[in-house]
């Protein structure tokens, strides 16, 4: 397997607390990774640091071997795409809501073009009625608003889906048809943060944070 | 025609009005409004006795150096108006005004008005005076604005940028509702005017004897001149700001 990413942080930190220290992983493409630890662990700092949202470390991150700090933000983070735990989603009308990060010229540059094809596709699998699509954000609860986040994120077609929390909203069923997309069917490489025991009983790699280390733990499906 | 200094007393009893009313609904404005008033008529003295010597000497430099009071006044009054970021807002401010009026001034002046003199200082200081106050008044509530807008909603520019968009796409809603509000109502008072209110600048010259039609062609030019300085200062005062607001990461800097 290609390597797409090498973390080698000597210490990651929040204010004046070490969060995490020593670390050095390595994620090839392909890989679904969940990240693991309790709350205030230093996961979404790890997370933030990948796509340049958090320069609390010491260390360096490399993506397709250059160090992701020389790299302009919008385009590493057009290509390490993160979605957030409470997304927002903007004011307009769902299908509009689709195509704004269509609009941005670091996506533009990399020939990305809107594939209203997969968004169907995507709406069927995710259980969402196709007239969500005409619908208004605010017309929508938090577990449709988290999936068209995901879907958003999803037709970017990043090099790596970085997810925090985004299961957090939706049932049992609906969260499981999510994961099992995003495991069996996604072929992109995903890193996780999830608390959802479903999420955690399937994934290939765990990095699991415990007093201040990262575990690796192969297993899952 | 001239107020005599007994009329001038007259027209400041009209203030027992509301002095009357503040007493009746005991409302806490009477001594800002003693103060209000004590200080403009001390400030309008002083200045009056200052543009006097201005106007009599009509000196280019003199005048220059007038303007740049003017503006560097302005700057401090903004800065002290904001609540944040005053020590970056400064320079960023005097940028946005000086550049608004070395567009517009020189047109207004050389293009439009051409007094004869070119740079007289009865045509360029109470014009340059408008086109400011007005300028200055609109940058305070764009740049408030678009502060209040970013601040707000942090999540829809960190959702922005962690798909892709750049500093300047993921503030641009905030950019465009600050410029916005800073605009409309202009644009509406100026479509009332004539119908609904007239407007000082042409009241001023019908009271002091000029003809309407020469009111009406000053106050249009004003009014032009006005919007365009504060469209442009507005526009220039945020993108500024918009490039030092966040760092090379597009990530917020902190407050210093």
């Amino acid at each position: 397997m290609s390597e797409l990413l090498k973390i080698r942080i000597d210490r990651l930190y929040y204010g004046e607390r070490n969060l995490v220290e020593n670390i050095d992983l390595t994620v090839n493409k392909g890989d679904k990774i969940l990240l693991a630890g309790t709350t205030g662990s230093g996961k979404t700092s790890l997370l933030n640091s990948l796509n340049l949202m958090n320069q609390s470390y010491e260390g360096e991150i490399i993506f397709d071997g250059r160090a992701i700090t020389g790299c302009p933000p919008q385009f590493l983070r057009s290509r390490i795409l993160m979605v957030m735990q409470e997304p927002w989603l903007g004011e307009g009308i769902v299908e509009d809501i689709l195509a704004e990060p269509f609009c941005f010229a670091a996506v533009r540059k990399r020939g990305m073009k809107k594939d209203d094809k997969m968004i169907l596709e995507l709406f069927d699998l995710f259980k969402l009625p196709q007239e969500h699509l005409k619908k208004k954000a605010e017309q929508l609860s938090g577990g449709e608003k988290q999936r068209i986040a995901l879907i958003r994120a999803l037709i970017m077609k990043p090099e790596i889906l970085l997810l925090d929390e985004i299961s957090s909203a939706l049932d049992q069923g609906t969260s499981r048809i999510v994961a099992d997309y995003l495991l069996k069917s996604y072929p992109g490489t995903i890193i996780a943060i999830s608390h959802d025991p479903l999420w955690q009983a399937h994934w290939q790699i765990q990095w699991h944070i415990k007093d201040g280390i990262i575990h690796i733990i192969q297993g899952g499906e | 025609m001239d107020i005599s200094y007994w009329g001038l007393f007259f027209s400041l009893l009209l203030l027992a009005f509301p002095l009357f009313i503040f007493w009746h609904l005991k409302l806490k404005l009477t001594k800002q409004l003693l103060i209000s008033f004590g200080r403009m008529i001390a400030q309008l003295a002083l200045i009056g006795i200052w543009l006097q010597i201005l106007l009599d000497k009509n000196n280019i430099w003199l005048t220059l150096g007038w303007l740049l009071i003017m503006i560097t006044n302005a700057v401090i009054i903004l800065r002290n108006r904001m609540k944040s970021h005053k020590r970056i807002l400064a320079p960023i401010f005097f940028i946005a005004l000086a550049a608004a009026s070395l567009i517009v001034m020189p047109w207004v002046l050389f293009v439009v008005i051409r007094p004869n003199p070119l740079f007289s200082a009865d045509v360029v200081i109470p014009i340059y005076g408008m086109v400011l106050g007005n300028t200055m008044n609109s940058c305070a509530l764009a740049m408030e604005r678009f502060e209040g807008k970013l601040s707000d909603n942090w999540k829809a520019y960190y959702t922005l940028i962690s798909l892709g968009a750049s500093d300047w796409e993921a503030a641009l809603p905030a950019f465009r509702q600050a410029m916005h509000i800073s605009l409309l109502p202009r644009l509406l008072s100026i479509a009332a005017m004539g119908i609904v209110s007239l407007p000082g600048m042409m009241s001023g010259q019908i009271l002091g004897g000029a003809s309407a039609l020469v009111a009406i062609k000053y106050q249009v030019m004003i009014m032009a001149a006005i919007f365009s300085s504060v469209t442009i200062a507005d526009y220039l005062a945020i993108r500024l700001y918009l490039k030092w607001r966040f760092d090379q990461f597009y990530l917020p800097k902190e407050e210093r």
